[in-house]
């Protein structure tokens, strides 16, 4: 989808001004994770916390963009602007986190359900001492890193790594990417740009594909429609399923 | 195998201290430092949050109706967006201080409205409280609630009554309703504002369950919930040490 390249060139713009000014850090995926999961029981409670990051009252962007162009994902690499979980402890921080992928075969007819299961992904992320709460439709996500977790050695790395290999584990993923960013709420403002453009996108989609609203005269997405050739061949394709119905 | 919680719902007519109690029992759990405990507010009256200290900013009815009324302007989303959203919502409505959490409910939900709202909700709600060791609902007067599914997840039920014939006719229906449900682990009748230890024993003869203990009527308790003040500053004057034995032995299924 040409729409998400752009959005991906403005996230990687972003990166690498951070990466010039000397504020960025790299990591690769670790492939084997040793952490222990979190079972039943993922309640982080404010007493146990030893860092909060994207509370309700702190800022907080976190989405998901996908690309069929490999030359704009680097696969494996965890990039971290601002303090890592054991140099932030204790506190509470602003959070970004943005997962870029290259996808293949996604068409006008899968792209909706594929968005959504790699945008689910997350919630099957298990833990020892993490703490995950996210409302997609927000774009933001809320988490806690136990006390005892950070002194274990919880990190980004780990946390990275757990997301990124239940992406690449899926068969249409090719490669995958993520980014943190703590450094500041101005940071994190600034990914809200591309996050918002983001989510007007996949608005539209939610509403052809939920509501089978095809109605373009009165529709509040007209125009990112009008400029995603692949959100008319969308439309086009569901309400061909319509009439066939 | 993670640890099932003890769930104590504390119930009886409305005016017999179930408030107080349940205030005094997630005292005695929260002085455990080493156990997480949460106390619910089920009773649509909002009073639990006094006695513990606590501010409540919102209710679980608070993030229902925000959802219903963003469906209700047109918001889309399949049911697990609406899951996760409701995930975040009621996790932020959980007040936290040290090892106890709190969590008002507001008023209970209307029948056939939004079903697919209440239900998930009672789903997320149920997941909350299986993260903790110890779980306090004061529930509501009466026997209604009862039959809310709220209630299924209940191990421990105590029963509360003053020494009034209408409390104890209160908390013998409500045993009943319970025992037909069949879903306790255990049931207990714990008698409040009683004048001495010979009303206590009469009392305890002549009620048909098992009587964990009682509660005389006490002047520094009552101004402490005339004045709104948060009981765990009370001292124990015995009364909560008599309380602590009693409920320890009866949660760990002990005569």
């Amino acid at each position: 989808m040409q729409l998400l390249d752009t959005l991906i060139s403005e996230v990687n713009e972003f990166t690498d001004r951070k990466r010039d000014a000397g504020g960025l850090r790299e990591c690769r995926v670790l492939d084997v994770l040793s952490w222990p999961e979190a079972g039943a029981r993922d309640i982080v409670l404010k007493s146990d916390t030893g860092v909060e990051l994207g509370s309700p009252k702190d800022v907080s962007v976190s989405f998901l963009l996908w690309t069929g162009d490999m030359s704009l994902v680097n696969d494996g690499r965890i990039s971290i602007i601002g303090p890592d979980i054991g140099e932030a402890a204790p506190s509470n921080l602003s959070f970004g986190r943005v997962v870029l992928a290259s996808v293949n075969g996604f068409n006008e007819d899968n792209c909706y359900d594929r968005y959504r299961e790699m945008e689910f992904l997350r919630y099957d992320v298990s833990l020892k001492g993490y703490m995950m709460r996210a409302v997609s439709q927000y774009m933001r996500e809320w988490s806690r890193v136990s006390r005892e977790a950070v002194e274990n050695g919880f990190s980004f790395q780990v946390l990275g790594s757990a997301l990124l290999n239940k992406l690449r584990a899926v068969d249409y993923v090719e490669s995958a990417e993520i980014i943190f960013v703590t450094s500041s709420a101005e940071d994190v403002k600034e990914l809200k740009r591309p996050a918002d453009r983001f989510m007007t996108i996949i608005n539209a989609m939610t509403k052809m594909s939920e509501e089978m609203d095809f109605d373009c005269e009165s529709c509040e997405y007209q125009e990112v429609c009008s400029e995603a050739e692949e959100l008319q061949g969308m439309r086009k394709s569901l309400m061909e399923k319509q009439s066939r119905e | 195998m993670d640890k099932r919680p003890v769930i104590i719902a504390v119930c009886g007519k409305g005016g017999v201290g179930k408030t107080s109690i349940s205030a005094l029992l997630t005292r005695l759990f929260s002085e455990q430092s080493s156990k997480k405990v949460i106390a619910v507010d089920a009773d649509p009256a909002e009073g639990l949050s006094f006695p513990l200290g606590i501010t409540v900013k919102k209710t679980v009815d608070d993030v229902r109706n925000d959802l219903i009324r963003r469906i209700e302007r047109g918001e889309q989303a399949g049911k697990e967006d609406l899951l996760k959203r409701l995930d975040y919502e009621l996790f932020e409505a959980v007040e936290e201080r040290d090892n106890l959490a709190f969590l008002a409910i507001g008023r209970p939900e209307s029948d056939g409205c939004y079903c697919q709202v209440n239900s998930l909700l009672k789903e997320i709600i149920k997941e909350i409280v299986f993260n903790f060791d110890y779980v306090i609902i004061d529930g509501e007067a009466g026997v209604e609630q009862i039959n809310r599914r709220v209630m299924e997840m209940v191990t421990h039920l105590l029963l509360v009554s003053d020494a009034s014939f209408k409390g104890r006719h209160v908390v013998a229906t409500i045993e009943k309703v319970a025992r037909k449900n069949g879903s306790f682990k255990r049931v207990g009748l714990l008698l409040n504002r009683l004048k001495d230890r010979d009303e206590a024993r009469a009392l305890t003869a002549a009620v048909d369950m098992p009587v964990l203990g009682w509660i005389p009527e006490n002047d520094l308790i009552r101004v402490f919930d005339r004045d709104g003040r948060s009981f765990f500053e009370l001292p124990d004057t015995g009364i909560l040490s008599d309380l602590a034995d009693a409920v320890q032995r009866w949660v760990a299924n002990q005569p």
